[in-house]
């Protein structure tokens, strides 16, 4: 009984040498891998935290891209708005030209076919006027159909200036055209009004066509004086009038 | 344990150097608890298994406590007060072994103990605060308490190896005359007690080991955190 004192020496190394082959063998290593997996938790959270900022941040761009998209289709369906707005009032505007230009080429057209219906009836009218007084004519008596002429056909030529007159029957002696042979007073009464225009009496062409009238015809013209001229012309000026 | 609990039992002898059976026993543990410690953490790994998970928790439950009573880094107190847990845990265990006495039931090893428990109370009073500082810290709150703070300073060490060895050799004794008393099956309940007495005692003495050494560490003012703790 008693203190050892060699045994509280081998017992002091003992605790000491456990606590150098713990410290190895032990508290080192679990310290080490629990400073390790915590310094992997750092990391983790630091990248998770970095995905995260970086996640938020592409979200951001995508919401900004989505939003310039949108303005962007806003703008270009504007822009086609207007575009198709503006074709459309340009489709329409010459839709109306073209409308306009076809109504006035039909009014146009209405017109000229008016104006050749009045005068396929003007002329109708003219030959009916002529046919009626033919008829007329024949009815009256022979000498209506000459008398009275000669001397309107004189009017004419003193009318004419000469050198008009010259143009249209110098150099030769027009014919005289008559709806049918002159008797002898006839050709006198011819003879004595053409006298002072001509050196020799014109000679005389049988014309029925005339209905009535004398008429003097050149190379170069001729001076109409009979009653198919006189409808003529009045069927002529009722046409320019129509 | 049925003579006196100052007998020491001689293992063999070195010549002039007996060795005890304590002694014979402390060095069994050692090899247990190396070749424990070294085939639990030969092959750790960030993705941890059962048995490198329970002892993460512990090392991490040692830190925690450490860390509530120094208020820093559990690093430096780390290997001293988990190696006098875990020894002392199992030495006072091993009295499950048939045949074998706990070394903490011997007055030697106890001594032992709170001697290395002593000598660290002085050199990490003094690394941490300097001989200066550290010597003032007996003279707090004053001079007067000089005396007191003194004799504390080896009252509390025989305190610590007293309460050990008091605690841990009564129960060997008592399971030891029951045993001799009345039969095999007998004294079971009283080893389970000793067993729950064991640790409750091993904890006792890593807990009041550190609370020995951060009021040597401390200058009275409470420690922060340095948030930077190294393995």
């Amino acid at each position: 009984m008693g203190f050892d004192w060699i045994t509280l020496a081998f017992q002091a190394v003992n605790v000491l040498i456990l606590l150098a082959i713990l410290r190895h063998f032990l508290f080192r290593p679990v310290a080490r891998i629990i400073a390790e997996r915590q310094a992997a938790i750092a990391r983790t959270l630091d990248e998770a935290e970095k995905a995260r900022a970086a996640a938020a941040k592409a979200g951001e761009d995508a919401r900004a891209e989505a939003e310039r998209t949108a303005a962007a289709r806003h703008d270009a369906l504007a822009r086609a708005r207007a575009e198709a707005e503006a074709q459309a009032a340009t489709i329409l505007e010459a839709a109306r030209d073209e409308a306009e230009k076809i109504k006035a080429a039909a009014r146009e057209e209405a017109r000229a076919e008016q104006r050749r219906a009045e005068a396929e009836q003007l002329a109708r009218t003219g030959a009916l006027a002529l046919d009626l007084a033919e008829r007329l004519m024949q009815s009256l008596p022979e000498d209506r159909r000459v008398a009275g002429y000669a001397a309107r056909l004189a009017q004419v030529l003193a009318s004419l200036p000469a050198d008009r007159r010259r143009a249209l029957f110098d150099s030769e002696t027009p014919q005289l055209i008559a709806p049918r042979p002159l008797g002898p007073a006839e050709a006198a009464e011819v003879q004595a009004a053409l006298a002072p225009y001509f050196a020799t009496t014109p000679p005389v062409s049988v014309d029925p066509g005339l209905i009535a009238g004398l008429e003097l015809r050149g190379r170069h013209g001729s001076i109409g004086n009979s009653l198919r001229h006189d409808l003529t012309r009045i069927a002529q000026v009722a046409r320019n009038e129509g | 344990m049925t003579g006196s609990p100052l007998d020491l039992s001689v293992a063999f002898s070195v010549g002039p150097v007996a060795v005890s059976e304590p002694v014979v026993i402390t060095w069994g543990i050692i090899v247990f608890l190396g070749l424990g410690s070294w085939l639990l953490t030969r092959r750790m790994e960030a993705r941890a298994g059962t048995g490198q998970a329970v002892l993460e928790l512990v090392v991490g439950a040692l830190d925690d406590q450490i860390r509530a009573a120094v208020g820093h880094d559990p690093a430096r107190f780390r290997t001293l007060v988990g190696t006098l847990f875990l020894f002392i845990l199992t030495a006072n265990w091993s009295s499950l072994v048939p045949g074998i006495e706990p070394p903490t039931a011997h007055l030697e090893t106890d001594a032992a103990l709170a001697g290395i428990v002593f000598a660290a109370t002085i050199w990490f009073g003094i690394t941490s605060r300097g001989l200066g500082g550290y010597l003032r810290g007996f003279a707090e709150p004053s001079w007067v308490m000089l005396p007191l703070n003194l004799v504390e300073q080896i009252t509390r060490t025989f305190s610590l190896m007293v309460r050990l060895f008091g605690n841990v050799m009564s129960g060997v004794f008592v399971v030891g005359i029951v045993l001799s008393l009345a039969g095999l099956l007998v004294p079971i309940p009283l080893m389970a007690l000793d067993l729950l007495t064991g640790a409750v005692q091993a904890y006792i003495f890593a807990t009041l080991a550190l609370v020995f050494i951060a009021s040597a560490v401390s200058d009275g003012r409470p420690t922060p955190p340095t948030g930077k703790e190294t393995s």
